[in-house]
């Protein structure tokens, strides 16, 4: 595929938000709205892998990738298993084809953004990709708690874009052009005020990320969202924000010092991710701890790169891990979902739901890096690449911090299995009901989850690794 | 008189400051968004200025502007519907009265 073809994928999820929005003249409304989705992309994801690599189109504006396209199947394969589950399970007391749309938006937003090598696209894709995220976060419009995390959302989110396109006006003015190749080029003589610039254009990033320190949107956003919208708000977009920041540390790597902010973030976020998820009694707000540790353990592979002045391993391991984190992330939260939001809901799940529970187990499992599940390839290639550029105090802090990590995993684990009945919160429903293509979703993530740790070197050959 | 790069860089520091400032203290979540509205005032002017003193043949800098301008405007009509849904619940709009979620 070439030419205006790269851009097919987003052309398909746009019209199928466009449906979306017009799903209440639908037969079946909500689920066929969902499922109508799903089906466009997949059929997106096949256009998508198809894409030829190096290939510029719009004069440059947007260019295409070997890694840009696996991210670009995770992106619309992930979207397509939480339609699917969407499907059947919907949003309790709401409907959900503004959902359908709102995230099929967001979704258009991250393909762009997978593929951008200019500011201004970038900025447009960014923003495109975040909008439709604080619906989501605040869907329940008679839920204050979703509101209120909705706006702390926001706000923390457009106070660090504005900081963003403050930096990016500074790239903008010294060096005169908006492309990331020229800016990679213009940027090193530029001395203190370009470093300044790249710190303020990654403050946006590293808050979209929730990395440390500007996670505090994270926890409360996600405590007080319906647990449908974590699933997807904290692993679609998160992955093209991966992918634009390799992008953007690319065209950052020729300036001096620029490996130590990275390394900062690096620390703080797993130190403060991890500890801070210990005590955590919402399974929400543990996942959005957890989420900032492994931003955390993301950044060692880009500080990395950067140290040995711009190491192709370093990208792609962090590109890896990337999608290694988010399928067992949107699984668990959409097991959350189902079952309850505090880590006690999940108590006796073995004895009710069997399956459920040891997939459960496996994406615990993977997110604490044990083989031969995804995590445990993606941590051992990002590690890697933290010691052979000297950044052995980094690796120890994120071996260290894995180890935390399991400590609080495992209390999940033992609500599931070793719990007695007696802990378990008075359920008002009862059992979940039955659903066919729910399950279906979970199995799909399961096998995923497999999948990318056993055949790790395959998505490796995939991103381009040689 | 011929005014420089420099007067317009720091003219939209200065609002840039103010806005920082003010969407870091007010406690009325309208303040805060017409703090955030500055803080994108003071990133268009810069734009506009580096366009007009470092590549004044190519516009890109003011299609750069135009574009951020319509972007944050979208975000401040979101971020005011939002706040109108909590109005509707809390009967305030302060941000002091948003702490249900703690932890």
């Amino acid at each position: 595929m070439t030419g205006y073809w790269l851009i097919a994928p987003e052309v398909i999820v746009t019209l199928g938000a466009l449906i979306a929005l017009f799903g209440n003249m639908l037969p079946g409304k909500d689920r066929t709205t969902a499922l109508l989705s799903a089906a466009l992309c997949v059929g997106a994801t096949a256009v998508a892998w198809l894409a030829t690599p190096g290939e510029a189109i719009f004069g440059g504006l947007l260019t295409s990738s070997a890694p840009a396209s696996v991210m670009r199947v995770a992106i619309l394969l992930l979207t397509a298993v939480w339609l699917l589950w969407l499907s059947s399970r919907g949003y309790e007391g709401e409907r959900s084809r503004e959902a359908v749309a709102m995230a099929l938006f967001s979704v258009t937003g991250a393909l762009l953004l997978t593929h951008t090598t200019e500011l201004i696209t970038m900025f447009i894709a960014l923003e495109l990709a975040t909008i439709p995220a604080y619906m989501l976060m605040g869907y329940r419009r008679r839920d204050i708690h979703g509101l209120e995390g909705a706006l702390k959302y926001f706000l923390l989110s457009m106070l660090t874009s504005l900081i963003m396109l403050y930096g990016l006006s500074f790239l903008y003015g010294l060096t005169g052009t908006t492309h990331f190749g020229q800016i990679a080029e213009a940027l090193p003589g530029t001395g203190t005020l370009g470093l300044i610039a790249a710190v303020l254009t990654m403050v946006g990033l590293f808050s979209k990320l929730s990395a440390a320190p500007f996670h505090f949107w994270a926890p409360d956003s996600y405590a007080g969202a319906p647990a449908a919208s974590v699933a997807f708000v904290s692993t679609v977009p998160k992955l093209a924000g991966v992918l634009v920041l390799i992008h953007l540390v690319q065209a950052f790597q020729g300036i001096p010092g620029i490996e130590l902010v990275l390394a900062f973030a690096a620390a703080a976020s797993m130190l403060l991710g991890n500890l801070s998820a210990l005590g955590q009694t919402d399974t929400r707000r543990l996942m959005a701890y957890s989420g900032v540790a492994h931003t955390g353990y993301l950044l060692i592979g880009l500080a990395g790169a950067v140290a040995v002045g711009g190491g192709q391993e370093g990208y792609l391991a962090t590109t890896f891990y990337a999608i290694a984190y988010s399928i067992p992330s949107l699984a668990i939260m959409l097991v959350v979902a189902e079952e309850g939001d505090s880590v006690a809901d999940m108590t006796g799940l073995a004895t009710r739901r069997p399956w459920v529970a040891w997939a459960m187990l496996a994406w615990l499992v993977s997110l604490i890096g044990i083989p031969p599940l995804a995590g445990f390839f993606g941590k051992l290639y990002l590690f890697e690449t933290g010691l052979e550029a000297g950044l052995a105090w980094l690796v120890l802090i994120g071996v260290v911090t894995s180890i935390i990590s399991a400590a609080y995993y495992f209390r999940i684990v033992r609500a599931m299995f070793l719990a007695p009945a007696e802990e378990a919160p008075d359920r008002p429903a009862g059992e979940v009901a039955a659903s066919r293509s729910a399950d279906a979703a979970l199995v799909i993530a399961l096998v995923a989850t497999v999948a990318v740790g056993v055949g790790a070197s395959l998505v490796m050959r995939a991103l381009g690794w040689v | 008189m011929n005014i420089g790069l420099e007067a317009f860089l720091g003219l939209s520091a200065v609002l840039f400051a103010l806005g920082l400032y003010g969407a870091l203290s007010k406690r009325s979540a309208v303040m805060v968004l017409m703090s955030l509205e500055l803080m994108a005032v003071a990133v268009g002017l810069n734009l506009v200025a580096f366009s007009r003193f470092v590549t004044p043949e190519a516009m890109t800098g003011q299609a750069f502007a135009i574009f951020a301008m319509v972007v944050s405007a979208a975000e401040i009509g979101l971020a005011l519907a939002i706040v109108i849904a909590i109005y509707r619940h809390a009967r305030s709009v302060e941000l002091s009265a948003l702490e249900r979620l703690k932890g």
